[in-house]
């Protein structure tokens, strides 16, 4: 349970720490956005390098950036599988079976594990080093033009905030639950499926309880304490954009152009 | 057989930037049949150490004897799953791990997880709900529909239901009145003295170890800071107020009295015996 990596801030000092929540997120969604322009190999080459300057900048070992992909391995292995057998374009490799693999399968497999990695370490390194709060702030300043359109941008910033809030706190929750149930007996990694099944229950139940009382008890708090999301509020931390972040979306968008023009011309 | 702890050590999320070691080389013995209490701070290591007791946790390093079994480095969760039968671990708050629809169902889901036939479990339930002060009626009820005192006492019934030969309780009486916490405390002594289990108890409340405890672990940043007997553990109060703990009332007095000049033995640990030494004293000086 504590070995998620996928999620988690890191606090380091680096440039990369330092820079805007705000320039952060619009980076990620330009890089977000150059991983679907279909660019091929030149492409994913330019990306790749933006993206391990970026990680060498924010001092993340890169073995931490590759650990958070670990949940994702077995998604890979069975896309993968599902794509060797379901393309057939380029030339006939070799069968399995009655089943031909075609080099166009393989290419095109590579791409997708390929572009899922990419977007596990853009994403891990925008949440290692953006504390939650920072990043909600983040989204909450972003959003403020769709304000006039009706979009209630505090309020989806204020639910995003709370559901990061308690995410230890539930993770730790689980934990104790799971112990408590391993002390009557419960075996998760062992027995029929009936029994792990009668397992994940006696873990989830608990767990929704808890969970609707944490936010029960949350509510009144903040309802004792005046809290009206429709009210004007002031910030104790106010945002500033920096050279820093100035560069780094133009890069971004230089290399958002980059991949546009890559996929144009090849 | 006691409890025998050599050099054990732990550390959480090893070779990780979130490495943290929570024990560091505890040696120990923890007395058979006997009530052992083991304080601290919060963060001393406290819950890391009783969830080694039952095979919750493995150590990262020493070794754990208890109840016949040998805890070692890398063990797995299936070579320990019978001493979770032995060692009875409630947690704190342990009314948070009900779930079932009927108080009758989740009592009786240790036994059968251990393998005990539906008819036996149920015979179980039966036998221990007078235990912890509940009748037959509430077999039925749901358990979320309890008030929290009693809501603990069906998950500590869930616990005892499996007939452990130690029972681990850590803080069984956090946010319990007075009179729940001792009628709560006096379960546990019944369990100690007539069946003869032995128990750990994890607390802060310096009265209850000292009404019932006989063996007084301290834990400190990971390390055992002292280890003795209740009464030579309330000789010394200068080691209760130097883990941040405040000593029981009546230590409290008998330090209070000394200063105003009163002689009081260290041995004096009663009141009856504190108000003797007082009277004698008043009169003498009369």
């Amino acid at each position: 349970m504590h070995n998620i990596a996928l999620g988690r801030y890191l606090p380091l000092d680096s440039v990369i720490h330092r820079m805007d929540p705000r320039s952060k997120i619009m980076i990620m969604l330009f890089l977000m956005i150059s991983i679907f322009i279909p660019a091929g190999v030149y492409g994913y080459i330019l990306l790749a390098i933006f993206i391990m300057i970026t990680l060498v900048l924010s001092k993340l070992k890169p073995g931490y950036a590759l650990r958070s992909m670990k949940p994702m391995i077995w998604m890979m292995v069975f896309l993968l599988i599902i794509n060797c057998f379901a393309l057939r374009t380029g030339t006939p490799l070799f069968h399995i079976g009655s089943f031909t693999i075609y080099s166009g399968a393989i290419k095109q497999t590579l791409y997708i594990v390929v572009r899922l990695m990419m977007m596990i370490v853009i994403t891990t390194i925008l949440t290692a080093t953006t504390k939650p709060l920072d990043l909600t702030l983040g989204i909450e300043k972003l959003l403020k033009p769709f304000e006039k359109i009706g979009l209630p941008a505090h309020i989806i910033a204020m639910m995003i905030s709370i559901a990061l809030r308690f995410i230890p706190t539930l993770i730790e929750e689980a934990q104790r639950i799971m112990n408590a149930q391993a002390s009557r007996g419960v075996d998760l990694e062992n027995g029929s499926i009936k029994e792990k099944i009668m397992a994940i229950l006696s873990l989830i139940v608990p767990l929704f309880v808890s969970s609707f009382d944490r936010a029960d008890q949350l509510a009144n708090a903040m309802e004792a304490r005046g809290y009206d999301p429709n009210q004007k509020r002031t910030r104790y931390k106010v945002l500033k954009m920096t050279g820093a972040d100035y560069t780094g979306m133009a890069l971004s968008l230089c290399v958002m152009a980059g991949c546009i023009v890559i996929g144009v011309l090849l | 057989m006691s409890i025998e702890i050599k050099e054990l050590e732990h550390t959480y999320n090893a070779n990780t930037p979130f490495q943290h070691a929570a024990l560091k080389g505890i040696d120990l013995e923890i007395p058979e049949g006997k009530v052992t209490a083991i304080i601290g701070q919060t963060g001393s290591g406290k819950s890391t150490l009783v969830q080694h007791l039952n095979g919750l946790l493995i150590p990262t390093a020493g070794t754990l004897d208890i109840c016949g079994f040998h805890i070692q480095p890398l063990l797995k969760i299936k070579d320990v799953k019978e001493l979770r039968r032995k060692v009875g671990l409630v947690f704190q708050f342990p009314e948070y791990q009900l779930f079932e629809e009927t108080i009758e169902k989740d009592i009786a889901f240790g036994p059968k997880n251990f393998g005990t036939s539906e008819e036996d479990a149920r015979k179980l339930v039966n036998e221990i709900l007078p235990y912890v002060g509940l009748d037959e009626s509430y077999l039925e009820r749901s358990p979320f529909e309890l008030s929290g005192g009693q809501k603990r006492r069906v998950a500590i019934a869930g616990i005892l239901v499996l007939n452990p030969d130690v029972l681990v309780l850590d803080e069984p009486t956090a946010g319990l009145d007075p009179q729940g916490a001792k009628e709560m405390m006096q379960l546990f002594m019944n369990l100690n003295q007539k069946a003869g289990k032995t128990v750990v108890l994890v607390t802060h409340d310096m009265e209850h170890v000292m009404n019932y405890c006989d063996h007084v672990i301290i834990l400190d940043h990971g390390k055992v800071k002292h280890e003795s007997n209740v009464k030579t553990f309330f000789m010394h109060p200068e080691w209760i107020t130097s883990i941040g703990i405040n000593p029981p009332g009546l230590i409290r007095l008998k330090l209070q009295l000394q200063k105003k000049g009163f002689d009081i033995p260290t041995s004096v640990l009663t009141m009856d015996e504190l108000v003797e030494c007082v009277t004698r004293q008043v009169k003498d000086h009369a």
